[in-house]
């Protein structure tokens, strides 16, 4: 039989959770945080000193005081000194931020890449360079303590390897063991797929946010996605799993797949099969296309209308299977999915209400994505602070200069 | 989903002259739920939210607030129970900027002058609050304002005074998509806080994106009152249009003269 946790475990764990209770929930008194945590005073004022300490937290004043009263002093996550790099390997750019803890933007760049710069050795120097120039600018004696990274694909969970990412034609890539050993840091590169580190992101910071069961859809050309069941990331055996945009939803006649299938949610929904169904060029894919295929059909545009009709059937198709498989309390539609959301929910609700269960729906909420753009580059840096949550003295005391 | 609605309308008749344009209105809304108040032109959505708001006298019928029976003879009454209604022609005024918009009638004062400092504050951080980023400055006026800016200064101003219920008629029909999609999450941010939402809409990809009830009008009479996810687009439209949809709807609808 195994011996319980020891103290030293047990310590540990605490520091990572208090660590995590200001990295997500922001400042916030000690009694907030012996009240969160169900521990009593003492021990919370032992584990913040420990973490002050060390630089990870800093007891101050609450910045906005009220009028009556002596404010108690806020823990606050110390978000200049420590941070992350996140960098986003997408299909028409490539962004990199240096995120502090608290999740605080410190610093961003992107590019657009051309089509004969997906090349993942090229990739990787472009976001070697974006990782220079940030840290560069960080102050003397900062800390990284961790690099995550998002791409368009599935990734093997173990070392970062990239099955597949048909959108940039990457197969069998080590990306993750290529950008570790280019960035010589002392830390390995947390790479993931982009739409389930979108859902991570809205999970903890946006539209989801205290939901343990949620969907997300993020629409970019194609169709990605997350599943979040019991406030975990659902990966499956290997990390591939939550490719919701590979569902079948119409595999007899249906259109064909970047995947080679045929009908896959993707193919029958993604933002190629509106454009040619709204008669538009296909090809010209992005936000600004989809925008326009929704106000043409506010305007009565007949062909634009039947467009929204048709990928409105099938997300309500596609997200009927998932609410019966999963009972999610959430699904969120992100990237340019939120646009498609709004401008066919007609059509996506009355699938849902005729094709999932009722005990399954009854209390579903259907929301759009709140974190926008970033959404990616935050999902990443949050995989990134992950080891640092775990265990924030170990962590810190391996990067330190 | 709570169960006890917030406010609760029973047989709600209200006439002008000869002319009876509710009969016998029965009308829920809850907390935390954005209820979709639907119906042709004429149908009786703005009379109706005029009567929950105090503009207009109800000719019978009991109006229940928090589980009280309340009488509501003005706006006032309706603000003091924290009733606050955005209409149809939104009643900004140009020529002023956002925050004296905001406090408009209800000024805050330190003795007999303007607590300007007081009124600022308040106005960033409603503002603030729900999340809304697209103002560049609160003193900028109103006519500066985009459509879509304007209607969320107008919901801003109604969320400011504590108001337990907010009720929006039509307030994305004069936008176009991109800031219909700013007022919808605005809209739906309203009642994931907490608050009670009536939200009046032609448009049923906006009714079905938000909703969690709708309430569809027809002819003055309340059609029926169901849960978002229970029923279907061709559902709600076939209320609208005709009062009844299979088992849901008005028992006897004798069409044009009900
Ligand atoms: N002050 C008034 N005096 C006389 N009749 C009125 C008055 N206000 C409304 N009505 C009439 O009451 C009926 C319902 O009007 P109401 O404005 O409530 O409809 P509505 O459902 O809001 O329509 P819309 O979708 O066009 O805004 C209409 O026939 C209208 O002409
Ligand atoms: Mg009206
Ligand atoms: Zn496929």
């Amino acid at each position: 039989m195994k011996a319980g946790p020891s103290q030293e475990e047990i310590r540990r764990h605490n520091l990572g959770t208090l660590l995590r209770h200001v990295h997500i929930g922001g400042s916030m008194s000690r009694a907030v945080l012996a009240d969160r945590m169900g521990l009593n005073r003492s021990t919370i004022l032992g584990l913040v000193s420990e973490l002050a300490s060390v630089g990870l937290v800093r007891e101050e004043l609450p910045r906005d005081t009220g009028r009556a009263g002596r404010p108690s002093l806020v823990v606050r996550p110390e978000s200049d000194q420590v941070y992350v790099l996140s960098f986003d390997v997408g299909v028409e750019r490539l962004t990199a931020a240096r995120i502090g803890l608290g999740g605080v933007f410190l610093d961003r760049r992107e590019t657009r890449v051309r089509p004969d710069r997906r090349d993942a050795g090229e990739v990787t120097e472009v976001l070697a360079g974006f990782a220079r120039q940030m840290m560069d600018t960080a102050r003397h004696g900062t800390n990284c303590v961790g690099v995550g990274a998002a791409v368009r694909g599935t990734v093997r969970r173990t070392d970062g390897l990239v099955r597949s990412a048909s959108y940039i034609d990457w197969e069998d890539e080590e990306f993750g063991a290529g950008l570790t050993r280019r960035l010589d840091l002392g830390l390995p590169v947390a790479v993931g797929n982009e739409a389930s580190l979108g859902a991570l992101a809205e999970h903890l910071r946006g539209a989801g946010t205290g939901c343990q069961d949620l969907v997300y859809l993020h629409g970019d050309i194609g169709i990605g996605g997350g599943v979040i069941t019991g406030g975990q990331l659902l990966g499956g055996d290997c990390g591939y799993g939550g490719e919701i945009g590979h569902m079948v939803v119409n595999p007899r006649g249906g259109r064909r797949c970047g995947c080679g299938a045929r009908g896959c949610l993707e193919a029958e929904a993604g933002e190629r099969a509106l454009l040619e169904a709204a008669q538009r060029d296909p090809s010209a894919t992005g936000r600004e296309a989809v925008r326009a295929v929704i106000e043409a059909a506010d305007r009565g545009d007949i062909s634009a209308r039947a467009a929204l009709h048709d990928v409105g059937d099938w997300l309500g198709i596609g997200v009927a299977n998932l609410v019966n498989i999963l009972n999610p309390r959430t699904v969120i539609f992100g990237g340019t999915l939120r646009e498609v959301f709004l401008g066919s929910a007609a059509q996506i609700r009355s699938r849902i209400n005729s094709h999932a269960l009722a005990a399954s729906r009854e209390n579903l909420r259907l929301r759009v994505g709140e974190l926008g753009d970033n959404g990616v580059l935050i999902g990443a840096a949050e995989l990134a602070f992950s080891t640092i949550l775990a265990g924030p003295l170990e962590a810190l005391a391996r990067t330190t200069p | 989903m709570t169960a006890t609605p917030i406010l609760q309308l029973r047989g709600i008749d209200k006439s002008f002259g000869p002319v009876q344009v509710l009969h016998d209105v029965a009308f829920d809304v809850h907390p935390g739920e954005v209820t979709a108040l639907v119906g042709d032109n004429g149908a009786g959505k703005s009379t109706l939210v005029k009567c929950i708001g105090g503009i207009h006298p109800i000719d019978g019928g009991t109006y229940r607030f928090e589980g009280e029976q309340v009488q509501v003879h003005s706006p006032r009454d309706a603000a003091a129970m924290g009733v606050e209604i955005v209409y149809q022609d939104l009643a900004l005024c140009d020529n002023l900027d956002i925050v004296q918009n905001m406090f408009l009638g209800r000024e805050k004062r330190r003795g007999l002058v303007l607590d300007d400092a007081t009124m600022e504050e308040m106005a960033a951080k409603t503002l603030e609050g729900l999340s809304v980023r697209t103002v560049k400055s609160i003193r900028q006026q109103v006519s500066s304002l985009s459509g879509g800016q304007r209607q969320t200064v107008a919901i801003a101003k109604a969320v400011l005074w504590n108001s337990k219920v907010v009720i929006l008629d039509e307030p994305t029909a004069a936008l176009g998509v991109a800031q219909t999609a700013q007022v919808l999450e605005l809209v739906r941010r309203l009642a994931d806080n907490g608050l009670a939402v009536v939200l009046i809409s032609h448009n049923m990809n906006d009714v079905f994106a938000v909703s969690d009830r709708i309430a569809a009008l027809y002819l003055g009479r309340m059609a029926a009152q169901v849960r978002t996810s229970d029923v279907t687009h061709s559902q709600v439209v076939e209320l609208i249009t005709s009062g009844r949809s299979g088992d849901l709807g008005l028992a006897h609808t004798n069409g044009a003269t009900a």
